[in-house]
């Protein structure tokens, strides 16, 4: 294991991680009770053996809920970041190889782009596209396009100057190996680093969605929109907002983690 | 740095901003749906939707429907609210005074308690106190607004403690203590993420400049800790804590958003959520054009301050 | 400005002894032995130099004597005594009383070692305000007055600049005044001049020859460079990876050296006298390539980049002819900024230039127009081995694209290639398969002439190709491309700023100067009198051979 990984940081991020990650590919097939059943006995109910995390206001499981909730939060996390990522690295890299006026014209794109907070961003988008996992999910994808195009023009500006790029070029290299071979395998690396905690911001957002009504929908059991849900009896029982909520900052977290001890696994400095 | 450096920037700014409208219009026009059957919704005959088309121009090619909106704006007329109305210029103005009051507030606190944090966890580096703070700043940095909002509500403004109100708003006007009481828990929560950011940037700066040459060479003419310090480390600091400082007001713009809507401030945020639910185009278009202005006009003072600052930049 | 010698020490207590000393530091790969045994010892009013190649813990010891040592570092029982005090014993607050008054540091890049946000003067200003108690006043008159005796010409004018308004020369003076400032016992030299241009380098020698005369202080000079150690020092001590090899005094050190390791760093410092070039080729050979009117304009804009953000364009090149015969070692030589890197990267196509470069019967006149066949006949190597190599490829692979490229061996005979190019190049057949960073320094650039050399090019140029090594790795490279051009035929266009190798391998030599070619000689003209003044300056700018010293 990469020596960045050992440290307390690092391993915390990645049981944090694997935690999640679990939760989000057998959460459903892990949860004890259906999500939607009623105990109508047992409402509103902290910890208990037969209910670990609690119950909300009809009863329902609020463990089951949650690692029901799992898929929905964290690939939407995941797949708006692969999005925005993909589209954004394309175009960034683009502008960091044609140079010239197409690079001038792309930058002051995203400048324009870049001047508009994300957040509100994500919330026109959403709301000119009519509210729904997907389409939050584009929405997200489409906020984070200049920024990680921003990221991934500048690790290419960065390589395309170092020595063995302008060896190939000098030698006569076409310009396509010269891309694809010499530069891009040597400057993925900020890209994904910089994605990894974007995930971690993507998971935050949809979240914020879910709990604004624009993302997720009932009945889905997307950890924002239960903590919406819950809002009106969070007095009554904490831990219906508290479940749902802490479990979004644990996964975020564990993105975040994640992606700081990848940055400095990276990092040319700390090798040797 | 020369009036030909500011005017520059000061165009440079103009640029965006033109994008900005621009692509503010564009999600308007691209995307699916227009605003009168967003309007009148499953309820619209074709004949109603085509009147309330010509009644707010959507009838009208694309190009003139952006310049007379532009035009409008640069005369102070951003248009009528749909919904409520009023001219939009006066129903944004107000919310603009009370949102900037919450930013403000909460900015103004962040500045003091995250720049010493930063730093005394760059000085302090390794001992526990980094760790306390490098733990905290963590989580505060992976809570969205709402959780923390709600937690926050939870344990403050809860019936246990009921020590404040969850919600609502007061005039400074008409009490300070009920404007005080009201804006504490919103401010806090922008406060404790934007600290929790703020300090975690500063205190990574803060590490680098620590760590160079020049400060060593500081510290082997025989110069005391604290001269080092206070003479060597911050002023080189600051540059990039003021640039730090500059990014998270992106963040701010969009944290305020949730926290207005879930203490029921009435700021901009409020406002474009209701804005966004009702299909209020006019409302919507000039708040996004306003904090996009806020937030590229604070880049600009940003970077001049950082101009200020630097030597190398201010007399290059 | 009171008198020098210091009343309080006694004039036959050593200034400095380090007795028996060793140090380590704590890694992830286990305890790594920095220093072993040093014994040290620098008389009153001697300089003594300390001569190691990267590595070998020179540093370690200057800040071990500070009392600078990170957290992860242990000390052994050995003893560093200052004027016969333990320098071990003193707490935190005497060690801070003794740093700057008693023992003070010049370090090797003044660009990193001055703050960039104060002024010069006030970091001068605050050592005596420090050390001597003197009000910010009092303290910036004697910081003028110490700048006026490191030759500065506008002392009152240069307090008040910043760094970045102040030349590398500039700056170092700024440095040195602060180290002379409070008259210490001792001043510990880290490669002062490394940093430095070759003229403003030996300018700055000389302050240091003059400063200690005036003041007889003791100073323990620290370099890689012999040459220059043995223009200063009285003593030497030669550092080999943490143990003095070898000490005494300089006469005995350079003149009859008894260590191995001592007569491998003499031997492989380059001699003038040494010949080792290549045969010369024959005097009405032909020009393999001819540059004319070669000019670069850095910065050029287009006309709305001149409008959102006007960068002034700076001359890399201006006017430059070259040529190069077929089979000649041609010498260029400059100081950085001299633009001979510029003309390195017009002629491998890697800049746009105005001008025409004539080559195989074809006139190219930019670099659009450089053909394919042009690439395969003119190769580049490059200065930094960390960054000439794809760290993503495999040492087989970084030698064959050449090959592919351009056909050189059938597919099948691709890895026989590629296994005699290493041999070429002195290098095991087994680090085919190692990535780049598995390689030493010297072993990456054997590997990027390979490669250059792999295509057969007519020409190959070298650009400062072992200015980033270590002196005793250099020798062996420079001597590997010599070889290699004898066996092939090929032209060299060797990029230096390194006087006495040119001296050594070029058929003849050009001399650049703010980007325009101010001397052209055959090797035996060095020293006629026809010589550009800039070249002269030059010449007796380069340190001597150490042997020459004596």
């Amino acid at each position: 294991m990469p020596k960045a990984f050992r440290t307390a940081a690092g391993f915390t991020g990645i049981v944090l991680l694997s935690l999640v990650m679990t939760a989000a590919f057998f959460g459903p097939f892990m949860a004890p009770y259906d999500p939607q059943a009623f105990h109508p006995a047992s409402r509103l109910e902290g910890p208990s053996f037969a209910h670990f995390l609690g119950t909300d206001q009809f009863g329902r499981d609020l463990l089951s809920r949650l690692l029901h909730g799992a898929p929905s939060t964290i690939f939407f996390g995941l797949g708006s970041t692969c999005i925005g990522v993909g589209v954004g690295s394309v175009i960034g890299v683009i502008a960091g190889t044609a140079g010239g006026w197409i690079d001038s014209v792309i930058m002051r794109v995203l400048d324009g782009l870049l001047a508009v907070p994300e957040l509100l961003f994500t919330l026109l988008i959403v709301t000119f596209l009519g509210g729904g996992m997907g389409q939050a999910m584009l929405a997200v994808a489409v906020a984070f396009t200049p920024g990680m195009a921003r990221i991934a023009r500048s690790s290419v500006l960065s390589i395309r100057t170092r020595e063995y790029v302008l060896a190939a070029i000098a030698r006569g290299e076409p310009s396509h190996y010269v891309v694809l071979r010499e530069v891009l395998p040597n400057a993925v690396g900020p890209i994904i680093v910089e994605s990894s905690i974007r995930v971690a911001f993507a998971i935050m957002i949809g979240a914020t969605l879910g709990f604004l009504g624009l993302g997720a929908q009932p009945p889905s059991t997307e950890w924002g929109l239960m903590v919406a849900e819950a809002r009106q009896f969070m007095f009554r029982n904490a831990w219906t907002v508290a479940v749902p909520g802490v479990a979004i900052a644990l996964a975020a977290m564990g993105f975040n983690l994640f992606g700081d001890a990848l940055r400095d696994s990276l990092d040319p400095r700390q090798s040797q | 740095m020369t009036l030909g450096y500011l005017v520059r920037r000061l165009l440079a700014v103009i640029l965006v901003l033109i994008v900005v409208t621009f692509a503010v219009f564009a999600i308007t026009m691209i995307l699916p749906g227009n605003a009168a059957v967003m309007i009148l919704g499953e309820y619209g005959t074709d004949e109603a939707v085509a009147a309330l088309e010509r009644r707010l121009g959507l009838d009208k090619s694309w190009y003139i429907q952006y310049f007379s909106w532009v035009k409008g704006i640069l005369s102070g007329d951003f248009g009528q609210s749909l919904r409520l109305s009023l001219p939009v210029a006066d129903v944004v103005g107000d919310a603009f005074l009370n949102s900037a009051s919450l930013a403000g507030i909460a900015l103004i606190s962040v500045t003091i308690i995250a720049i010493p944090l930063g730093v005394l966890a760059a000085i302090n580096r390794g001992t526990v106190a980094d760790l306390v703070i490098g733990v905290f700043s963590y989580i505060g940095a992976s809570m969205p607004e709402f959780v923390t909002a709600t937690l926050l509500l939870l344990f403050l403004a809860g019936p246990a403690l009921g020590l404040l109100p969850a919600g609502g708003f007061v005039a400074l006007t008409e009490s300070v203590g009920g404007f005080a009481s009201h804006v504490i828990l919103p401010a806090t929560t922008l406060g404790l993420i934007l600290t929790a950011h703020i300090s975690r940037q500063v205190r990574s700066e803060m590490s680098e400049v620590l760590s160079s040459d020049y400060i060593r060479a500081a510290r082997l003419k025989g110069l005391r800790e604290r001269r080092v310090i206070r003479r060597h480390a911050l002023p080189n600091s600051l540059a990039p804590a003021v640039a730090v400082i500059s990014l998270d007001v992106g963040y701010l713009l969009g944290g305020i958003i949730v926290v207005e809507e879930i203490f029921a401030w009435p700021g901009l945020g409020r406002l474009l959520i209701y804005a966004l639910e009702n299909r209020d185009l006019p409302v919507i278009q000039a708040i996004t054009l306003l904090l996009a202005t806020v937030y590229a006009l604070s880049n600009l003072i940003s970077d001049i301050i950082i101009a200020i600052l630097d030597p190398r930049v201010r007399y290059a | 400005m009171e008198s020098t010698l210091i009343s309080s020490a006694n004039e036959q207590t050593p200034v400095l002894q380090v007795l028996d000393y060793s140090l380590s530091y704590a890694t992830k790969f286990g305890a790594l032995q920095a220093l072993k045994n040093i014994n040290l010892t620098v008389e009153h009013g001697q300089t003594h130099g300390l001569v190691g190649e990267s590595g070998s813990g020179k540093s370690s010891l200057a800040l071990a004597i500070l009392r600078y040592l990170p957290g992860s570092a242990t000390e052994n029982n050995g003893r560093l005594l200052l004027s016969g005090e333990s320098l071990r014993d003193c707490t935190l607050p005497q060690i801070l009383e003794i740093r700057g008054r008693r023992v003070s540091m010049v370090f090797q890049d003044p660009s990193t070692s001055l703050n960039p946000t104060m002024r010069l003067g006030d970091q001068l200003s605050e050592v005596f305000v420090r050390h001597q108690g003197l009000t910010q006043q009092e303290a910036l008159e004697a910081s003028e007055a110490a700048l006026a005796r490191t030759g500065i010409s506008r002392p009152s004018e240069m307090l008040r600049r910043f760094p970045h308004e102040a030349s590398g020369g500039e700056k170092q003076r700024v440095v040195i005044a602060t180290a002379f400032a409070c008259n210490p016992e001792l001043i510990i030299f880290d490669e002062p001049t490394t940093a430095l241009d070759i003229l403003t380098a030996k300018q700055i020698l000389e302050l240091f020859n003059q400063l200690q005369g005036e003041t007889l202080i003791s100073a323990l000079y620290i370099s890689h460079d012999l040459g220059l150690v043995s223009q200063v020092a009285d003593k030497v001590s030669v550092l080999k990876a943490g143990e003095i090899v070898e000490s005494g005094p300089r006469s005995e050190v350079f003149g009859s050296p008894r260590e191995q390791y001592t007569k491998a760093l003499l031997g492989s410092l380059p001699n003038p006298k040494n010949w080792l070039g290549a045969t010369e080729p024959p005097p009405k050979a032909q020009a393999l390539i001819s540059a004319e009117a070669i000019t670069v304009e850095y910065g050029r804009q287009s006309r709305v980049g001149q409008l959102l953000s006007p960068k002034p364009t700076h001359r890399g090149a201006q006017d430059v002819d070259l040529k190069v015969l077929q089979g000649e070692l041609v010498g260029l030589v400059g100081e950085s900024g001299s633009g001979k890197s510029t003309i390195a990267k017009v002629l491998s196509g890697l800049q746009d230039f105005d001008g025409v470069i004539r080559f195989s019967n074809k006139n190219f006149v930019s670099r659009s127009k450089i053909d394919r066949n042009y690439r395969r006949n003119v190769q580049i190597v490059f200065q930094h081995p960390d960054a000439s190599l794809n760290p993503r490829q495999r040492v087989h692979e970084i030698l064959s694209r050449p090959l592919k490229l351009y056909d050189i061996v059938p597919p099948e005979k691709r890895a026989g290639r590629v296994e005699e190019l290493l041999e070429k190049v002195r290098l095991p057949i087994e680090f085919a398969d190692r990535f780049p960073h598995q390689l030493s320094g010297g072993e990456k650039q054997r590997v990027a002439i390979a490669r250059a050399f792999a295509a057969e090019p007519k020409l190959v140029i070298c650009d400062e190709i072992t200015a980033a090594l270590d002196v005793s790795v250099q020798a062996s490279v420079a001597d590997l491309l010599v070889k290699l051009q004898q066996q092939t035929g090929t032209a060299c266009l060797f990029i230096t700023h390194d006087l006495n190798l040119v001296r050594q391998l070029a058929h003849r030599v050009c001399v650049m100067h703010h980007g325009r070619l101010v001397d052209v000689f055959q090797r035996g003209e060095i020293e006629s009198s026809e010589r550009n003044s800039y070249t002269r300056a030059l010449m007796e700018a380069v340190p001597p051979h150490a042997s020459q010293v004596l």
